[in-house]
């Protein structure tokens, strides 16, 4: 549309909720101004540009500098629209936890397909049930670097719209973006004495502070006791400012990841109660510590079947 | 049979789907389906997590109407654990729940939607977006996106996290709101409230004038209603009890906890998307275009044509002037706009009536919880439609059983209804172009699947 | 991939080591599986070490510490106990037999109790008794 060609940009989802694709366009101003730096050539969301099955059976996407990939990989068909986004795209970036890290899609990982497929479709309430469409599915959640090359992991759930938009600028520009590699915890302002409750409880009551103070005035949810991912999860999701859950003054889930790309968060932070003596048997659900990177094969159908 | 038309993907819609549409020898539509692969397996992998952790993982997955999936969880929590919020923890998250159907209803209308209405379906494709708006029409655009930001800026103030949220728990609310911010909000939800009225004059001056030729071209299909409102017949969005509505308007009243009664379930082979229709109308289920069984529609205008009336002025007064010209109910297809704007208003009015009660701003916002063997439905009106969660804990609190029910699940037959007409009246001897097939889309387009 | 299995031991440098060295200078035989990996302390061995031992194809891994109480490092021995607490916990939660993880306690003087914790680990894996040995499933 403009008279100097704009670095092209294709974006395609593949099994995640459309939050990462809702996060870019949550940039508001960020978003219009990224318009004027790049040429989306293909947005499903947003645009109708088709992709049909190509002749080799691969659907026909466009040629593009800059490729985002939403979601995990569950189907075949999901794989083959990932593979022809890693051979159109020359730089390809995971969009998003899913993408990057299984995100909570892979929790179903802890079941086989024919499992879950059971469970959702055999359900009391339902009078008829359906098989024939199982065989197009891949037997658990991928993330999209167990199949294909990847240039960078843009991790989030969602990513923080700022983020997104610089990463992006950057890319079309041609450098190469930073992004945070400290934890949660080194981005929170919260109180911490090193000293603290010796015991993780579940969330089933606020947490303790007095809601017209600031935030630094809040003792550390982790040393009031309360189960807290921020240690075993890679900052980021607060762009510049404190962490999310923290201004709803709520624990850190781990929803970007673990800090280090090959990290296991339940491992790591089973390991943090360890070292600091409190008893980890007091975590009611430890799978549930791996729920937003349960791909890469950490989590498996348990082998009791 | 002879040809397949693929559509794929659906596009300008908030999920992944393709359409296929069978031609016969004769170049006829023999068939049309709308295809959603849809096994995410969120009602396997809940079991054995605890409750409370519930709200923050079935928020995924949805992440256009996160908060939709959060609160209908946190509410069935609430009643696995037998608790029940403060007022001021349920005010903050019927705010929440009204403010993120502003953004949604914003983002649906003028992000993917209008541009068919305002650039024309037989329009370029590069042209007929949002990017082709901020070209063509960069102050309306403009105005657009800030208002959603807005939304979103007002949410974040309230509860941190807008997307993927996390301030609904187990008992109530996690923050209280302190007297700073709902002056700033009041303020903020007063521009609201005025552009959501320029918005739906604009719609009536320049995107509803096409309206009715679009519905001719789609042709039309016959079905009932499912919606939620109080005890006065009001149109309610967080909560109140469900109201089906048969095509002839006669309706049946329940509460969600009761929805087994009234709606079932069923798989179509060819779809891994479930079906639901209504039970309670013993006639079984069939997808027959001129006789069809059990199917009603949900969302906007299954809302607005199920409600006896809208407890604010303003959207009371919209909702006069489409009933005295469409009836009730309405059945075109394409209206799902036009009551999609009349939501709006009323959510932004709901906004200031809200924040209007002093009680909002109470410290006491949750009910602590003991984990405890229980069942809970949680039902919220989703922007895409009535939303069900239905939960069953152990005694450690841990689920043990899961059924969603989404929104776009109830409308799975009624889209595919549409498909199939919109199909067989624009296609005669297997002739189709891409304008024709934007056109099978708008008819999936109002439902913002 | 048709390779031997194979067990890693992560073993202290004060005491496991230098049993594992006196008992080659003792002539004890222990299976060719084991592969040990020198650590200065057991306490310093993070848990992602073991799974990712066991993720890459090791068909064990066991650790080797001092006794409690006599860590040179005062407090290591308990590090290594608590971790391997959250290791057994864990594995079956990931999908990983717990048998193919052990901790145990040898001192320098004790070059037989670290054979027979080699030869039993070994034996327990079905390692190096017959052909077609047991291999649990290999990683990618």
């Amino acid at each position: 549309m403009s008279g100097v060609a704009l670095p092209r940009l294709c974006c395609e989802w593949l099994h995640g909720c459309s939050g990462c694709e809702v996060a870019l366009l949550n940039g508001g101003d960020l978003f219009l101004g990224l318009l004027e730096q790049v040429d989306i050539v293909h947005f499903p969301l947003l645009m109708d540009h088709k992709c049909p099955d190509g002749p080799e059976g691969n659907p026909s996407l466009p040629r593009a500098e800059i490729g985002l990939v939403s979601g995990g990989v569950a189907s075949k068909a999901q794989l083959e629209v990932l593979r022809t986004m890693r051979d159109r795209c020359r730089i390809l970036v995971a969009f998003g936890t899913c993408a990057s890290h299984g995100g909570i899609p892979a929790l179903r990982n802890q079941w086989t397909t024919e499992q879950a497929l059971s469970t959702v479709f055999h359900g009391d309430d339902c009078e008829y049930s359906s098989e024939s469409e199982s065989k197009g599915w891949l037997d658990r959640i991928y993330a999209i670097d167990e199949w294909v090359e990847v240039d960078l992991l843009l991790p989030g759930c969602p990513p923080r719209p700022e983020t997104i938009v610089e990463v992006v600028a950057a890319l079309a520009a041609g450098q190469q973006p930073q992004l945070t590699e400290k934890s949660v915890c080194e981005h929170c302002p919260t109180v911490r004495t090193g000293s603290g409750r010796m015991t993780v409880r579940r969330f089933l009551a606020n947490a303790d502070y007095e809601p017209e103070e600031p935030m630094d005035s809040m003792r550390c949810l982790f040393e009031q006791g309360l189960l807290c991912m921020g240690p075993v999860t890679v900052g980021g999701c607060g762009g510049r400012e404190m962490p999310l859950c923290i201004r709803a003054r709520v624990p850190c889930r781990g929803c970007y990841g673990p800090v280090r790309r090959q990290g296991n968060q339940l491992l790591d932070l089973l390991n943090i109660l360890a070292s600091k003596g409190i008893d980890h048997r007091a975590i009611v659900d430890r799978i549930s510590l791996l729920r937003f990177s349960g791909a890469h094969g950490l989590l498996k159908p348990n082998i009791q079947g | 049979m002879g040809q397949v038309i693929s559509i794929q993907p659906v596009t300008r819609i908030e999920g992944q789907a393709r359409i296929d549409i069978h031609l016969d020898d004769a170049g006829q539509v023999a068939d049309a389906r709308l295809l959603i692969d849809a096994l995410r397996g969120f009602e396997q992998f809940v079991i054995g997590r605890p409750a409370e952790e519930i709200p923050r993982i079935v928020s995924r997955i949805c992440g256009i109407c996160p908060w939709m999936h959060h609160l209908a969880a946190a509410k069935a929590i609430d009643g696995c654990f037998a608790v029940t919020p403060p007022l001021a923890g349920q005010l903050l998250r019927e705010l929440c729940h009204v403010l993120a159907h502003i953004h949604d209803k914003i983002l649906h209308f003028f992000f993917l939607a209008a541009p068919d209405f305002i650039f024309g379906p037989s329009s370029d494709y590069s042209v007929r977006s949002i990017m082709g708006l901020v070209h063509r029409h960069p102050d309306l655009a403009a105005e657009v996106v800030r208002m959603r930001q807005l939304g979103l800026a007002m949410l974040e103030r309230i509860a941190g996290k807008a997307t993927h949220p996390v301030a609904a728990v187990v008992g109530g609310f996690a923050k209280p709101m302190t007297g700073q911010e709902r002056q700033s909000l009041q303020a903020d939800g007063r521009i609201l409230l005025d552009f959501a009225c320029r918005a739906l004059n604009y719609a009536k001056q320049k995107v509803f004038v096409r309206l009715a030729d679009e519905e001719a071209a789609l042709g039309a299909i016959t079905t009932g209603f499912l919606g939620t409102v109080d005890d006065q017949g009001s149109l309610r969005f967080y909560q109140g009890q469900l109201r089906l509505m048969r095509h002839d308007g006669s309706t049946v009243d329940f509460a969600a906890v009761e929805y087994n009664r009234y709606l079932a379930e069923w798989a179509e082979p060819w779809s891994t998307a479930k079906m639901i229709y209504a039970r309670a109308w013993d006639e079984f289920f069939s997808l027959d275009l001129e006789a069809p069984r059990g199917v009603y529609r949900v969302n906007t205008l299954a809302r607005i044509n199920v409600c006896d009336r809208i407890a604010t002025p303003l959207a009371q007064a919209e909702l006069e002037a489409f009933r005295a010209r469409f009836g009730r109910p309405a059945q075109g297809m394409l209206l799902a706009h036009w009551a999609r704007l009349i939501e709006l208003v009323y959510a932004c009015e709901r906004v200031l009536e809200l924040l209007a009660d002093e009680r909002i701003i109470e410290p006491m916002v949750r009910t602590p919880a003991e984990p405890q063997a229980g069942r809970g439905v949680g039902q919220v009106e989703a922007p895409r439609g009535t939303l069900i969660h239905d939960f069953t804990t152990d005694n450690n609190g841990c689920i043990v059983r899961a059924n969603l029910i989404v929104g776009t699940t109830h409308n799975i037959a009624s889209m595919n209804m549409s498909v199939r007409r919109a199909a067989a009246t624009l296609i005669a001897e297997g002739q189709v172009d891409a304008v024709l097939l934007n056109r099978i889309e708008m008819a999936v387009r109002a439902y913002d699947p | 991939m048709n390779r031997e299995p194979v067990i890693i031991a992560f073993c202290c440098n004060w005491c496991s080591y230098a049993a594992a060295d006196l008992a080659g200078i003792s002539r004890l035989q222990y299976p060719g599986s084991i592969r040990i990996i020198r650590v200065m302390c057991t306490g310093m061995v993070h848990p992602e070490l073991v799974l990712k031992a066991l993720n890459k194809g090791a068909a064990g891994v066991i650790i080797v510490g001092c006794h409690l109480g006599e860590c040179h490092y005062i407090k290591g021995s308990e590090m290594a106990l608590a971790r391997a607490e959250i290791i057994a916990d864990t594995l079956e939660d990931l999908g990983i037999a717990a048998e193919r993880f052990q901790l145990v306690w040898v001192s320098s003087s004790e070059p037989e109790r670290l054979v027979a914790a080699f030869r039993e680990m070994s034996e327990r894996l079905g390692i190096g008794r017959a052909l077609g040995v047991k291999t649990p499933e290999a990683g990618q």
